[in-house]
């Protein structure tokens, strides 16, 4: 964990990811993700659009808020943490359940002997569906709390998670 | 309804998109250091080769070929997956933000996974309708996430043996890989039979 200082006990099975603290406001810190990109070892690295690891406006998309119980300063970079299992169930709900669901309408509209444009009408509606599905159940998740990160450790000047490369979780890429 | 298994089961094991036609390598090898990591990435790869398929199928039925623009193919097949993602990103940013803000790590390297373009090229070569096309996308990326899960797996358990520091790291990657391959070229005596 090069550069961490402090490190919360029972961090296992975490998916780690380094954010920085972006505001401070009445008890909530706001945190961006650290853009990271997945292929810093390539040779057309510098050439590449994605060395970035993304725009500033899908930063300010993908900021989170975080309960200030540790002081936090605008500026300092953390080393948050998110559950794999939420990783998975947040995969599970956001594609494969209008992926079912479009698929399924798929095969039943090509059972019934559809042709092309109605089987692309059913197919399309299959994944509107989903989408609506999808909604419901990451509604119930994010009121459980299956989506919020929590502070792990802060990072020292210079340092990184540590377990960045090759994992992404909330933040880091693979390689 | 049984061509469409056939189609299916082909995509998924015996032209499996990976192992026997070798598109997506570079995510093959770099996401599937951990089980969990590679089913998200496969479940994203996923949709956005499923989405991308409909959008190329359209495009390559309503305008490529009928005003014989075949060489503007794959510059249009990689601006349909750029707009796919996008479309997915914007999708779930809309469905749920807290999902966006765990998932959306996924989404920018699928944009130049060469398995999305390598389906959707296979799909004019293979002169489907609609819905064929759909599902053998959808197919071809359970395939790719199939064989993804499986090396994860493996890559997990070799990581806890002792391997001689000479094959240690990448060089066991690549055997495994080879032996997967191996073991994927049995499934081909399906389509024999």
């Amino acid at each position: 964990m090069s550069g961490a200082v402090g490190s919360a006990p029972d961090d296992a099975g975490l998916a780690e990811g380094v954010a920085r603290v972006v505001a401070v406001d009445h008890g909530t810190a706001w945190l961006e993700p650290e853009p990271t990109t997945s292929c810093a070892g390539c040779l057309s690295f510098s050439a590449c659009g994605l060395k970035s690891g993304g725009s500033s406006r899908a930063l300010v998309a993908r900021r989170f808020p975080l309960a200030d119980d540790q002081g936090y300063r605008v500026g300092e970079r953390i080393v948050v943490g998110l559950p794999e299992s939420a990783v998975l169930s947040a995969s599970a709900t956001a594609y494969a359940i209008p992926l079912l669901t479009m698929v399924g309408a798929g095969i039943l509209a090509q059972g019934l002997g559809a042709g092309d444009g109605t089987g692309a009408a059913a197919i399309l509606g299959g994944l509107a569906v989903g989408l609506l599905v999808a909604r419901v159940v990451a509604g119930r998740l994010a009121r459980r709390g299956a989506f919020a990160p929590r502070f792990l450790r802060r990072v020292a000047p210079g340092g990184g998670c540590g377990q960045g490369t090759g994992e992404p979780g909330m933040t880091g890429g693979p390689s | 309804m049984q061509d469409l298994a056939l189609l299916m089961v082909g995509a998924v094991l015996v032209n499996n998109v990976v192992l026997e036609r070798f598109l997506g390598l570079c995510s093959f090898m770099g996401v599937t250091t951990k089980v969990d990591t590679a089913v998200g990435m496969g479940m994203a790869t996923t949709f956005v080769i499923t989405v991308s398929a409909m959008g190329d199928w359209s495009l390559q039925t309503f305008l490529l070929a009928p005003y014989d623009l075949g060489y503007l193919r794959t510059v249009t097949f990689i601006l349909v997956i750029a707009g796919a993602v996008q479309f997915t990103e914007m999708v779930i940013r809309k469905v749920s933000p807290p999902l966006f803000r765990t998932l959306g790590i996924y989404l920018p390297l699928i944009t130049t996974n060469c398995a999305v373009l390598g389906v959707a090229l296979l799909l004019v070569e293979g002169h489907y309708g609609f819905i064929q096309s759909t599902l053998f996308a959808f197919a071809s990326a359970l395939g790719y996430s199939l064989v993804m899960v499986v090396f994860a797996g493996l890559r997990e358990r070799v990581a806890l043996a002792d391997v001689p520091p000479l094959f240690a790291g990448p060089p066991i990657g690549f055997i495994t890989a080879s032996l997967l391959a191996l073991a994927f070229m049995g499934f081909s005596g399906i389509s024999a039979n």
